[in-house]
């Protein structure tokens, strides 16, 4: 057994993108959609053991990833290594709890498809952090992107809304794609090599048009994951996405796309003579994606859309902490993208007690009718808010701390009016929770099949909580920050 | 009993009772001797604590790490025991008289009330004995919280608006102001830790004192100093239960002990070296003190006139806090014990006068003492404390605060204090008089049989509550010394 272990271990990075792949074969091949949803989350749980076997190697015990030829270029970075545990972590509860879900959203024989879909979606982003060479990013991304798309639209067979927003976020994607590969062709042009590593190491034959080609990447992977002024596709597809697909594109999909522009802002931030002028990009991006993601959750009036735009937010905070180009900020980054994860996994994942369209007001005296699924989104709100012994605040306290030691003090600004913000709509909804009747009769599953949920709700609810005693993540998060960027952290 | 003990006792028995209350609604009668018997116990380990830290015992409780070098941690110390005696000693006549009051006034939901006062009671302890900054943000945080459902304990959609008015001064301040002042101190001293001393002492330049010094005066908008009182007055129409907690228990007390906490053992000599804040904040609580007292004159209803006078004796301790010297301290810690005392007994015995008579405007006080004699005897007790009267507990609360503000050089702050203690008699005093001399009002009562004991008996301990700092200031002055290190 041991032998065979070993050798799992020195593969660790092709087996935690190849098992949902396998996964996604076996549940499309299969006879059915239950098969497709246990084999989908079987694939998902066995990726993840391995990533967090990966982690805790590389980022615990500090032992190297022996360099092997895997017939693809594949590069063990700490970005990697931490957001393909994040993501592969996330992906089991939401496969498991949004396969039950599809029962009722789309029919039987879509099933394994939407399924597969899934699975190659989080192989697809997970490839995209380990991809070596630019034009595997590229391709790995639009993969992804074309999953979560292709799942929105299967989820929304019974509503022609969700399906424009499929469209829209295809129209998106397609824009984005088309920057995204002009990105990389000037990038590759620039340097001279096809190696996102190359970007901090060689003098840049020409920097001008390598510096272009990186800002049109992290542009195009602005549009992926959401953030502002770019985000045209996040109101229409979360206002109108069946909550499966809801929770699905939120947990996976904008945070694997924010989990790969970590990686390339990082490599293009340390990069020689472009780097400077790409960290005030991305800092202009993170204070704007603060700002209008901030005001356009204190305006929604739909829960789905609330989060979202509060995801939004989030991922500027996080951005931030990429544009510091420090090691002390991208440790903050990454525990700001494992708490944005939980947070929206428990926000998305409670709003699956609400059925259909989720106006504010389907939250009225929820607590007494979903009573987890309340204490899940409270959970997500105070840490989004930054409340004391979450996640949330410990990412934030990060960032605040690793702006001001960078001599950015702007940066606390901007991390406490995004606290404050989230002080005034996620107070409302609590306040909506529990200190409200309920003023409308909200359909409900009442079937067995809701429990499914529960892990994704419990896995949330642990996650946000790992700020009481967060020295592992911390320890996880400064060595995978060491592993990128050198001491110093 | 150990002192880790009695302090793990402190911190669990709030939860464990609220818990308790909430579960077993009924009877009324087990509801009510569960309130009752927890509150005494939590007053029975609070003394308890007192008289292990007046024998030099120490106990430091650890729960978690979530930062490096910052522990959500508790410990026993001076000032915070002084405070969760006087919290829990309150919380015994606070329980009775919260029992009387959901009976009197038919509560709806009166389990859910009294678990809240007992979950606000646990979260000032915790505040009370927190052995850094990070868990006494954290404590005053979840303070807040659990105060919400009081304020909004009336249930319609205005009471929920004046909730929300409450609270959204506490979070805004605590997370825009507060949040930084920590992130800063921790960067300069690599700690939050509460240390005699000042953990901040020559750690910071004048600029950064002074800006850290607003932060934390503003950032700790529990402490009311304006323009952050808002919160005080929206709360004024709460249920008189749930006032006591806020006004005078718990909410306003906690903020100013995280006032004087932060000047004794955060900046330390760092405030001498923030002149200009000191001097600012100086200005505008004594004008404070002194607007508040003006403002409160011009308030028929009893609670909204409580309110301002509670604002600007509040405004009392933050000057003695400020004034960066023990005698200060000192007086600071002695004018929060005797206000707590003082406002507990005046807002429980408005609460019986609105529960016996449905009267809430002072105009309507008239000749109500000769009606209700207990109960107005304690509000003249109260009234003369507030006021600084000697002998009663304010009046050496005032004595030192004038003693240390001339001793720092500031007359003026003195004088302030005495015009406000002039218009604080303005307010209470005729009214007081009135409702004693004034003769009877015809069919006063609701009920034939006026006030119950539960309702009358509580005020009059409280009032007798106000004349027991005239016995014990001098070995208080001994208690509190580790605060500043030296005997004022």
């Amino acid at each position: 057994m041991q032998p065979w272990l070993d050798l799992a271990r020195i593969h660790a990075p092709l087996l935690i993108i190849v098992t949902p792949l396998a996964a996604a074969a076996l549940a499309v091949l299969g006879p059915g959609g239950r098969f497709a949803w246990i084999v989908a989350s079987l694939g998902a749980l066995i990726s993840a053991v391995l990533s967090v076997d990966l982690a805790w190697r590389m980022l615990e015990r500090d032992a190297p990833q022996p360099d092997v030829l895997e017939g693809v270029a594949l590069d063990v970075n700490g970005v990697a290594v931490f957001c393909a545990t994040v993501l592969a972590c996330a992906g089991v509860p939401v496969l498991f709890a949004t396969g039950a879900m599809l029962r009722r959203d789309v029919r039987p024989r879509a099933a394994p498809l939407a399924m597969a879909l899934l699975s190659c979606a989080i192989a697809a982003w997970i490839a995209a952090l380990f991809a070596a060479d630019l034009s595997s990013i590229l391709v790995a991304v639009e993969t992804a992107w074309l999953c979560g798309v292709a799942f929105l639209a299967i989820a929304a067979e019974q509503d022609r809304g969700a399906l424009s927003a499929a469209l829209r976020m295809l129209i998106t994607g397609g824009v984005a794609a088309a920057l995204m590969l002009l990105g990389v062709g000037f990038v590759e042009r620039g340097l001279g090599a096809s190696d996102l590593e190359a970007l901090d190491d060689v003098s840049i034959a020409a920097p001008r048009l390598a510096g272009v080609g990186a800002g049109l990447m992290l542009v195009a992977l602005t549009m992926k994951a959401g953030l502002a002024p770019l985000q045209v596709w996040v109101g229409p597809a979360f206002g109108r996405a069946s909550a499966g697909a809801a929770l699905v594109l939120a947990v996976l999909g904008v945070i694997g796309a924010l989990a790969v522009m970590t990686r390339v802002g990082v490599a293009a931030v340390g990069a020689p003579v472009i780097g400077d002028g790409v960290a005030a990009a991305l800092a202009a991006i993170a204070v704007f994606t603060v700002a209008i993601g901030s005001i356009q959750a204190v305006g929604a009036s739909n829960v789905r859309r609330m989060a979202a735009y509060a995801s939004v937010a989030q991922a500027g905070c996080a951005l931030i902490g990429v544009a510091l180009g420090s090691p002390a900020g991208l440790a903050a980054t990454l525990v700001q993208i494992l708490a944005q994860m939980a947070a929206m996994l428990a926000l998305f994942g409670g709003a699956t007690a609400i059925e259909g369209k989720a106006p504010m007001s389907a939250l009225d005296g929820l607590s007494k009718r979903a009573p987890l699924a309340s204490a899940t989104m409270t959970f997500g709100a105070l840490s989004m808010m930054g409340a004391p012994l979450m996640t949330g605040f410990l990412a934030r306290w990060r960032l605040i701390e690793a702006g001001v030691g960078g001599g950015w003090w702007w940066t606390a600004a901007a991390m406490i009016g995004a606290s404050l913000a989230a002080v005034v709509y996620g107070g409302r909804m609590i306040e909506r929770l529990y200190f409200r009747r309920a003023t409308q009769a909200i359909e409900q599953g009442g079937d067995l099949w809701r429990l499914v949920r529960v892990p994704a709700l419990i896995f949330a609810v642990a996650v946000l909580a790992w700020g009481v005693e967060p020295s592992l993540l911390l320890r996880a998060a400064d060595a995978a920050a060491q592993l990128d960027l050198g001491e110093g952290s | 009993m150990s002192a880790h003990l009695l302090l793990a006792a402190a911190l669990l028995a709030p939860l464990l009772h609220a818990s308790l209350v909430y579960v077993l609604p009924k009877p009324p009668g087990l509801r009510d001797v569960i309130h009752i018997g927890f509150s005494v116990a939590l007053a029975g380990v609070a003394f308890a604590i007192v008289g292990a830290v007046s024998h030099g015992a120490y106990a430091r409780i650890v729960i978690a790490r979530p930062l490096p070098h910052v522990d959500l941690a508790f410990s026993i110390e001076p000032l915070g025991a002084l405070m969760a005696a006087a919290m829990a000693g309150l919380g015994v006549v606070h329980a009775v008289h919260t029992s009387g009051m959901a009976r009197a006034q038919q509560d709806q939901a009166p389990h859910r009330l009294m678990a809240m006062i007992a979950l606000a009671s646990g979260m000032a302890m915790a505040a009370a004995f927190s052995a850094n900054l990070f868990t006494f943000f954290v404590a005053s945080q979840a303070l807040a919280l659990v105060t919400f459902p009081l304020a909004a304990h009336g249930g319609d959609e205005e009471a929920h608006r004046r909730a929300r008015a409450y609270l959204a001064p506490l979070l805004v301040a605590s997370v825009g102001l507060l949040l930084p002042a920590m992130v800063w101190t921790y960067a300069r001293a690599g700690t939050l830790e509460f240390h005699p001393g000042g953990v901040l002492a020559g750690r910071v330049d004048p600029i950064a004192a002074n800006v850290l010094l607003l932060l934390f005066v503003f950032g700790i908008a529990s402490a009311a100093v304006p323009p952050l009182h808002r919160w005080l007055t929206n709360s004024s129409e709460a249920g008189y239960s749930a006032l006591v907690s806020i006004q005078a228990t718990a909410v306003l007390p906690i903020g100013v002990m995280g006032l004087i906490k932060i000047s004794a053992y955060v900046l330390g000599p760092v405030l001498r070296e923030a002149q200009i804040a000191e001097r600012i904040l100086l200005v505008l609580a004594a004008v404070s003190m002194c607007v508040a007292a003006l403002i409160a004159l011009s308030k028929q209803d009893l609670r909204e006139r409580l309110a301002y006078s509670v604002l600007a004796q509040s405004m009392a301790a933050v000057i003695g806090a400020l004034l960066a010297l023990p005698a200060g301290l000192f007086a600071a810690a002695l004018q929060l014990v005797a206000l707590m005392c003082a406002a507990s007994t005046l807002m429980m015995a408005a609460g019986v006068t609105y529960a016996a008579t449905g009267r809430r405007d002072a105009w309507e006080y008239a000749g109500l003492g000769r009606l209700m004699p207990w109960t107005f005897a304690a509000f003249a007790l109260g009234a003369a404390s507030l006021v600084g009267m000697p002998p009663f507990s304010g009046a050496w609360a005032k004595l030192w605060l004038i003693t240390a503000s001339s001793d720092a050089g500031l007359p003026w702050a003195a004088a302030l204090a005495g015009l406000a203690a002039v218009l604080t008699f303005a307010h209470l005093g005729p009214l007081t008089a009135n409702a004693i001399a004034a003769p009877a009002p015809p069919d006063a009562f609701k009920r034939a049989d006026g006030a119950s004991i539960l309702l009358v008996a509580p005020v009059v301990l409280s009032g007798l509550a106000t004349l027991l700092l005239l016995v014990i200031a001098d070995p208080l002055s001994r208690f509190l010394g580790p605060l500043w290190g030296v005997t004022p």
